[in-house]
């Protein structure tokens, strides 16, 4: 009985099976023929609990890097009001976890969360690829997000330059807590 | 017994509810960044703002200044004359930037560098308060010879060296002052000195997206000639894309640092002020 006792004082810990980054990927693309918009942040944090596959992102909206200030200034202060809404989250679930076989070969996962950007939330159902590796574990996804979901406003004069759907590309590399 | 306790365990210790996992990373942004938009023009109205172009960017500005005011509608409140201001500044990174202009206000020429010296900064860890920025400008008169400029070259240059301090509050908010020198290489009677100094107050109240209102005044530090008058500028800003469009209203006919501070000679009372704009273009290079 004490055995058991001691054991499972012991066990949250190890049962809580987390992986972490604070400097993954996170990037967006959007194509028009007038103009292609290309931003990357990397401080981006993903953890993931390896023993029930959910998992959590959050993106700091002004680790946003454009090849132009004058274009990140824009899309802090008048697009993604980034003083109001300074970070984007997801918060989710891999489908069948469990059931996966996963190894050092990408498979393909099914995601389903919550996505929250510009203060709005909705749910997402998106596809990646998942890869447990020596040193962590590799998430990679690539969807698409229309920033009117997001009740995210583009003035008329640069509504042609800016997609209405955007490329989003994430890519962590997790290493164990 | 114990059974029952170890599967309610396995049950609960499994399950670690993602909204925890979103604690788990914690609120803070870990990287510090640099505070933007103190202000949306690198000038407030008259004044030098803290801003610099931003990084290999080349800055056209235009800023017309429309005749006095006070003849009302007989020359449409001074629109039938301007003075003008123009120059052209390019950012080599984030802190320098250089600058060129040219006044047809007693014809003069204007050489500047703007050194970007600290940055507010947010974030964790490295927080900073308020930026801190130094002007550097030197004007030269070319108005025609005359007895007053026919000695020598030098009695044409006069110099201004600026300090600029200031802080973005807010969205909302911005403020900044910055203590001058001005030196004037001829002055024009025994009384007037050669050293000028005086600090530039500005700020800006951002009230709708895109639409700020900005002002700037300047005080004296020391005795001035009776004829002297506070420098001041009051400025719509309207931001679309790649140009700012500051529609103006000031007692000073100048644009340029020597013209604003000391020489600016209009009065509310007597209606000797000023319409005018500001336009800025940016290129990206």
């Amino acid at each position: 009985m004490k055995k058991i006792f001691v054991v499972l004082i012991c066990l949250p810990i190890s049962a809580k099976d987390l992986y972490i980054t604070r400097s993954g990927s996170v990037s967006f693309y959007s194509h028009t023929i007038i103009e292609d918009i290309i931003a990357v942040n990397k401080q981006t944090s993903c953890i993931l609990d390896l023993e029930t596959g959910s998992l959590a992102f959050q993106v700091p909206i002004r680790g946003f890097v454009f090849p132009n200030a004058l274009m990140q200034e824009h899309f802090n202060e008048s697009y993604m009001e980034s003083h109001k809404f300074p970070r984007s989250t997801f918060k989710g679930n891999i489908e069948n976890w469990l059931e996966l076989d996963l190894g050092p070969d990408p498979k393909d996962v099914l995601v389903n969360g919550i996505l929250t950007i510009h203060g709005v939330s909705r749910e997402i159902s998106e596809s990646g690829t998942i890869a447990i590796v020596s040193n962590g574990v590799n998430g990679l996804a690539t969807f698409e997000v229309a920033p009117s979901d997001f009740g995210i406003e583009i003035p008329k004069i640069v509504r042609n330059n800016i997609a209405r759907s955007i490329q989003i590309t994430v890519n962590v590399k997790l290493k164990q807590k | 017994m114990n059974r029952i306790f170890l599967f309610f365990y396995l049950i609960t210790a499994n399950i670690f509810p993602q909204d925890e996992l979103l604690d788990f990373l914690g609120e803070e942004p870990l990287v510090p960044f640099p505070v933007q938009a103190t202000f949306k023009s690198t000038r407030i109205v008259n004044a030098q703002s803290l801003e610099l172009p931003r990084a290999k960017t080349l800055e056209f500005m235009i800023q017309h200044r429309f005749g006095k005011m006070k003849n009302g509608f007989y020359d449409l409140f001074g629109m039938d004359e301007a003075t003008v201001h123009y120059d052209l500044k390019y950012a080599f990174n984030k802190r320098l930037a250089f600058g060129l202009g040219r006044s047809s206000w007693k014809k003069t020429y204007d050489l500047m560098i703007k050194w970007k010296m600290m940055r507010q900064m947010e974030g964790k860890g490295k927080a900073f308060p308020l930026t801190a920025v130094f002007f550097s400008n030197i004007g030269i008169n070319a108005l025609k010879k005359d007895n007053v400029y026919k000695e020598k070259f030098s009695n044409r240059i006069h110099y201004i060296q600026q300090l600029i301090l200031g802080r973005k509050f807010n969205e909302i908010f911005s403020i900044q002052f910055s203590p001058t020198w001005i030196h004037k290489n001829l002055v024009t009677t025994n009384e007037d000195q050669h050293d000028l100094f005086s600090t530039v107050l500005g700020g800006r109240i951002k009230f709708a997206k895109h639409y700020t209102l900005t002002g700037d005044i300047s005080f004296p530090f020391g005795n001035r000639s009776e004829d002297y008058k506070n420098g001041w500028g009051i400025g719509l800003n309207i931001e679309t894309g790649g140009h700012v469009f500051q529609l103006i209203l000031t007692n000073a006919r100048g644009g340029y640092e020597g013209a604003y501070i000391e020489d600016a000679k209009g009065s509310l009372d007597t209606g000797d002020i000023f319409l005018g704009f500001n336009i800025t273009r940016v290129f990206i290079l």
